[in-house]
């Protein structure tokens, strides 16, 4: 075990190495570049080149590559010149708010995506399937932003009953907790939605899959009770393959997160992204995708190790 | 995909009698009239209309639906319904375009990593795999935010950003593809690889490619929105359905329910609509594999 873990971490080395020459070749392309933005508008040459020196980045990509990627090695992720931070503070202070957000939003959908998608193939090709599909390629089909602007305008404007943004209350600096869960609800739900339709589409089809396997028919046939077929038998091997998807949702909750922070003014990482872009803060952007592929390579590992655990097929030598 | 379809094993020399094909669902007829419906209205409508999507009227703004404007004004006095129709145009394009930009490219680099295999497909691969580790709305983020203000370079970006899945899909279809016996025929006939690939080889993909090209226009559709909303989507005062409803955000209170559905409704219908066709087309693919 502890020995398929080193491999997984070892191999994933590559992989972070190419994101980011690919993250930095691509902002070194981006027309206007770090100096002209750091320099401001209204720059003169003489002002830019001055920058552009002292920030090494008159160096050649290689260089500059290098350098930066040994001080990432000391876990410096760079400074961020626009916000007057280094990029790790940055991070540290958005990360822990994306995380809570993340995970909420995971629960919520897996809570809403196995019941839903168990039932629809317990009831496979009935009215209730055929109008729940209905429902959930609608979620699917739907503007993220759009769905969390519903859910402001009903529940936070009309009914009043959640907050319409924000981390917390302001009046308060101290801890509200809360407080915290009430600003928690809609962004969360909002994130969930998507993931919960293409999830319960997915548990339904490999349910149903199961079900026709012969040990299902087996077990049916000896007279056990359907709900017992259902969750000790077939569910459990439709989660298999399950647990590799959600290991694989790391990067589309953190694609989904940009949105969705940016309707109810949350302050995490998609917001801080989204403002580096519009920013041109190449270092926080080259920082922050750093961080995202080594959670992305960790969420799969995870993912990879749970499916030995409940697979117990599957061996790691 | 079609990791959870079962392929029985076919004698080649002897083909089974065509398979019995799923019949065209009520959802997904429903789908197909929608679609060329709103293809219709939003093709011949603007010129029909006799009303400039762009030409603003302040003493008008905020008009309720009426007879001279069927679906109201917008806070510039614009008529709704000329930009809902003009800005179906814009969508629609961007999605088509950019769903056919992925799949040229995912279906070119995923038929070579396939076809060729070893080192190669190693290496094709573990490139995809760098890049699904990069959330793709920061990549799109970042070259919309590069290109920003032009429809072409829009559609190509989103583009480039999503051939990653279909790559994946064209490729497992060609690692079985490649063993058939008509591709030994081929190669027995002194065929070069490259026509192998794309005589032979990709045109029996062409089941998945046209399926995942669907999807891909839904997704396609949905970037637009997003990046509208993020406001490095399709710049204004071109219309299109993403940034109507975005900057319909802010009409919400004031009232104007005429600005918030039709765009909405338009979007996710549509999107719908063309999600259910993938759905259709995936089951009648499965259903010809397995014989069903």
């Amino acid at each position: 075990m502890t020995n398929f873990i080193l491999r997984r971490l070892v191999l994933a080395v590559p992989t972070l190495i190419g994101v980011t020459i690919i993250t930095f070749v691509l902002l070194h392309l981006a027309p206007g570049g770090p100096a002209l933005a750091l320099a401001g508008e209204k720059a003169t040459p003489a002002q830019i080149a001055t920058v552009t020196h002292e920030l090494g980045l008159d160096k050649p990509w290689p260089e500059q590559y290098v350098t930066w990627l040994g001080a990432l090695l000391h876990g410096d992720l760079g400074f961020s010149y626009i916000r007057q931070q280094p990029v790790i503070a940055l991070i540290g202070q958005r990360l822990p708010q994306t995380m809570l957000l993340m995970g909420c939003a995971l629960l919520v959908s897996v809570l809403l995506a196995v019941p839903l998608g168990v039932y629809q193939a317990y009831r496979r090709n009935t009215a209730f399937d055929r109008t729940a599909s209905v429902f959930v390629f609608m979620a699917w089909s739907m503007p993220t932003f759009w769905f969390g602007t519903i859910l402001i305008a009903v529940f936070a404007v009309t009914l009043r009953w959640f907050p319409v943004g924000g981390l917390q209350t302001i009046d308060t600096t101290a801890f509200d907790l809360p407080s915290r869960i009430a600003h928690l609800v809609l962004p969360a739900a909002t994130l969930a939605i998507v993931s919960m339709a293409g999830w319960s589409r997915y548990i339904r089809g490999s349910m149903v899959e199961q079900l026709r396997e012969d040990y299902a028919r087996t077990a049916i046939a000896k007279g056990l009770p359907q709900q017992r077929v259902l969750f000790r038998h077939t569910l459990r091997n439709a989660l298999i393959p399950f647990i590799t998807l959600l290991g694989g949702t790391v990067p589309a909750l953190f694609g989904g997160a940009v949105i969705t922070e940016q309707i109810f003014a949350y302050p995490g990482m998609g917001q801080l992204f989204w403002q580096s872009a519009t920013d041109r803060d190449y270092s926080t952007l080259l920082g922050m995708t750093v961080i995202t592929a080594v959670l992305v390579v960790l969420g799969n590992l995870l993912a990879d190790v749970l499916y030995g655990v409940v697979d117990p097929r599957v061996r790691y030598d | 995909m079609t990791e959870s379809a079962i392929v029985l094993p076919v004698d080649e020399a002897a083909e089974p009698p065509r398979r019995r094909r799923a019949r065209i669902t009520p959802v997904a007829a429903i789908s197909l009239v929608w679609i060329a419906l709103v293809a219709i209205a939003c093709a011949i409508g603007p010129s029909l209309l006799h009303i400039s999507a762009y030409t603003t009227d302040v003493a008008h703004a905020y008009d309720a639906p009426s007879a001279v404007h069927a679906l109201g004004t917008d806070g510039l006095g614009r008529d709704e319904l000329a930009r809902l129709l003009e800005g179906g145009r814009i969508t629609l394009s961007v999605g088509i375009i950019a769903a056919l930009v992925a799949m040229v490219i995912g279906t070119v680099y995923g038929a070579i990593s396939g076809y060729y295999g070893g080192w190669l497909d190693t290496l094709l691969m573990r490139i995809v795999d760098v890049l699904l580790s990069i959330p793709t709305l920061f990549l799109l983020l970042f070259l919309a935010a590069m290109f920003h203000g032009n429809l072409l370079a829009l559609m190509l970006v989103i583009g480039a950003t999503s051939w990653l899945g279909p790559s994946r899909l064209v490729r497992g279809d060609v690692l079985t593809l490649k063993e058939r016996l008509f591709v030994e025929a081929a190669r027995s006939i002194g065929a070069g690889d490259r026509r192998i690939i794309f005589r032979h080889v990709v045109p029996n993909a062409i089941g998945t490619i046209i399926t995942t090209t669907t999807f891909m226009v839904a997704s396609a559709m949905l970037a637009e929105t997003a990046l509208s909303f993020l406001g490095i989507g399709v710049r204004a005062p071109t219309p299109s359905w993403g940034n109507l409803l975005s900057g319909a955000q802010s009409d919400i209170f004031a009232g104007a329910w005429w600005l918030i559905l039709p765009p909405g409704f338009a979007i996710l219908f549509s999107v719908c609509a063309f999600n259910f066709i993938g759905d259709w087309m995936r089951e009648r693919e499965e259903r010809s594999v397995v014989g069903m």
